[in-house]
């Protein structure tokens, strides 16, 4: 089991590293988005592979739902903040929002 | 097995892709492509509902969502990127495959396998009896989600 296990894992850890590479060095506020996307997409592997493999798949789908409508309300709500952060400063660039210097 | 390798290659393919595409729209669709190998991988590993969930509320709402934002914010879109990242991307991706072909089986043994207690006999139980206070927090989530959507996307008035 534990190699089946390995199997899953291997494969979200490349995702995660994808998706973390990706939120470090995009500029654009969508592309970071996406990003942020790619290692939810990991983080559901790894839940719905380890409940395969610890023999609790039914817990596991139960969060993996648990985790897909939080993921959506996430989007929703931080899709609609990039839409007005661009139509306050007519652009997507991540670098322009370094106002908040304190 | 195969065909579920072949499905996590492809997962894999289409999420670099999400990245690494200069459209933007075609990064969205990349991502949707990716959500229904997903859905596809959870089918095979006996998890329909997670399935489920993840091809019709990730593949189909997120990508709408994703495609009217960047319809939205079209005249916004034109942002440099680095051009190094790109360059760079390849190399540290497969460098990281490579240590994680090499690390990730060690790490794994360290790992203490804990115990569970036996789940339910249908996910219907588990959900609802097990799991119920994860679905009273999701209703807060999504109340929370479609109150802020509406408190950001509000008409202004003249006063504010």
């Amino acid at each position: 089991m534990t190699e089946l296990w390995y199997f899953y894992l291997f494969f979200a850890a490349v995702i995660i590293f994808a998706g973390l590479f990706g939120l470090l060095t995009r500029r654009n506020l969508i592309r970071l988005f996406i990003a942020f996307e790619v290692v939810s997409k990991g983080v559901s592997l790894i839940l719905v592979s380890t409940g395969l493999v610890k023999d609790h798949i039914l817990t596991a789908q139960a969060l993996a739902i648990t985790y897909i409508v939080i993921e959506v309300s996430l989007v929703a709500t931080a899709l609609a903040i990039i839409i007005n952060i661009q139509r306050r400063t007519g652009k997507l660039d991540i670098r322009l929002l370094t106002k908040l210097k304190g | 097995m195969i065909i579920q390798t072949a499905l996590l290659i492809a997962l894999v393919v289409f999420l670099a892709l999400a990245l690494l595409l200069r459209d933007l729209l075609k990064a969205a669709v990349a991502l949707a492509v990716a959500s229904i190998m997903l859905g596809i991988i959870f089918f095979r590993m006996g998890a329909p509902y997670a399935g489920v969930f993840e091809i019709s509320v990730v593949a189909g709402l997120i990508t709408v969502l994703f495609i009217l934002t960047i319809a939205l914010t079209k005249p916004g879109e034109d942002v440099k990127e680095s051009k190094l990242a790109d360059i760079v991307f390849p190399l540290f991706f497969i460098a990281f495959i490579i240590i994680d072909a090499l690390v990730m089986k060690g790490l794994m043994r360290k790992i203490p396998a804990v115990p569970g207690s036996p789940e339910g006999a249908a996910f219907g139980d588990v959900l609802w009896k097990g799991r119920t206070l994860d679905l009273i927090g999701q209703i807060a989530v999504i109340f929370a989600g479609v109150f802020s959507v509406l408190a950001l996307l509000r008409k202004r008035n003249k006063h504010d």
